[in-house]
């Protein structure tokens, strides 16, 4: 017989496990003394193993175990903490989702804030160097240019339609007067600038600059210039083309 | 009251029922453990351990399991654990000739005799499935179908990993014995 299945056998004989013929078999077998030595020393262990006597825990396994009840349970009635988290794992997913879109539509938002930023800054640097080239004592190119780039603009604020004014009353060159002054017809129609050009009118003593206002208050039709176009017939520092382009202005406009 | 109605009373948040369970389990908790490890004092700290999570994990007993099985489920557990984060087996380092006299304890009077000794130390030779397999079904008198249940096979499984343990507790001893 297989040694394992003799092992099996006899270990089942000793336990009682066995039924009538099993048992008749294995004392048949007790007659082999080979047989009968590995039944005795099996028996021998097993019943070592049984009579083994029990282990006693010490007193402070009891305590213990008492302190950790009453902690467990002072924790349990303990009034509960917010949550944080949400129990469900789908809901904890959705949350990551929800988080991680939140992330990329404030980082969307930041970057889209920032390029604003930066067109804003880019743009009112190159306004403060507009302004500062129009009052540029040296190059009149400088002033010009200037001036020419205030006509790209879509409209024009208090502070620049101010420094073309200037420009066109007051620049020492004709040219840069005359660009001042048909930049700022583009924007006739804006009340303020309309209000600045009627009064340059009565403040310009540049004939050049004279003729060419005259020439856009008529193609203005703006009537109420009629007192300054007078004026400037009746004023003997007139020069005879300004007077001419006056008489004209006044034909057209009454 | 079952130990099953019991632990019911405990999932749904009765906690003091939990220290029925404890007189009832503690001590085959700790000979179970202590014969795992070898160690008493050990022994103690992780029967202390189980019904910690006993408590804390109550949600994980299904109503209707066998609390026995559970219950040395979770106790199996948590010396597989205390060994995973130790890194280490008692049996790699204990000193083979020392094993055997962790069961005598002078508090309780406990001594053994020369065969006892030479039965754990026969113990520690074998595998450690081997050795809880003895340790349940012939130190703890488990019948072969609790073992089956808590470990989740078949009782002829069971039956022959037993007979193979015994054979193998047998050449130890009987090889110790003639040193």
């Amino acid at each position: 017989m297989e040694r394992e299945k003799l092992e099996g056998l006899l270990i089942d004989f000793i336990d009682g496990r066995l039924n009538e013929s099993e048992r008749k078999e294995v004392k048949g077998l007790l007659n082999d003394p080979e047989v009968r030595v590995l039944y005795e020393q099996l028996k021998q262990v097993t019943s070592a193993m049984d009579r083994s006597s029990e282990l006693n825990p010490s007193n402070r396994m009891f305590s213990d175990f008492q302190q950790m009840l009453k902690e467990e349970t002072a924790k349990e009635n303990a009034p509960q903490q917010k949550q944080v988290f949400f129990t469900p794992t789908v809901y904890r997913a959705a949350a990551a989702v929800a988080l991680v879109m939140v992330g990329i539509s404030i980082g969307y938002f930041v970057n889209k804030f920032n390029a604003q930023q930066e067109t804003i800054a880019r743009m009112e640097q190159e306004r403060q160097e507009m302004l500062t080239n129009m009052s540029d004592p040296i190059s009149a190119s400088s002033r010009m240019k200037a001036v020419n780039n205030t006509t790209t603009m879509s409209t024009l604020d208090d502070v620049f339609v101010s420094a073309l004014v200037k420009t066109m009353n007051e620049d020492k060159n004709t040219n840069v007067r005359l660009a001042a002054l048909e930049a700022l017809s583009k924007f006739q129609q804006e009340p303020k600038v309309k209000q600045e050009l009627i009064a340059a009118l009565a403040k310009q003593s540049d004939p050049i600059v004279q003729i060419a206002l005259i020439q856009l208050m008529v193609k203005m039709k703006e009537k109420g210039v009629l007192n300054d176009l007078n004026r400037i017939i009746e004023d003997s520092n007139t020069i005879k083309p300004v007077k001419d382009e006056a008489y004209s202005g006044i034909l057209k406009l009454s | 009251m079952t130990d099953e109605q019991i632990m019911e009373a405990v999932r749904n948040g009765d906690l003091q029922q939990a220290s029925l369970l404890f007189d009832r389990y503690n001590k085959r908790l700790f000979n179970f453990l202590a014969r795992m490890t070898m160690d008493r004092e050990l022994a103690e700290d992780l029967t202390q351990n189980v019904f910690l999570r006993m408590i804390r994990y109550r949600n994980s007993y299904k109503p209707g399991h066998k609390f026995q099985s559970w219950i040395y489920q979770v106790a199996r557990n948590v010396f597989s654990d205390h060994y995973q984060v130790n890194k280490k087996k008692k049996a790699d380092h204990m000193d083979i000739e020392k094993v055997g006299e962790w069961v005598a304890d002078e508090n309780d009077g406990h001594t053994i005799d020369e065969q006892e000794k030479l039965l754990h130390r026969s113990m520690q030779l074998l595998s450690e499935e081997q050795r809880e397999l003895l340790i349940l079904t012939r130190f703890q008198h488990m019948k072969y179908e609790e073992v089956a249940e808590m470990m989740e096979t078949t009782v002829a499984n069971i039956k022959v990993k037993v007979h193979r343990a015994i054979s193998k507790l047998r050449e130890h001893y009987f090889q110790l014995e003639k040193i």
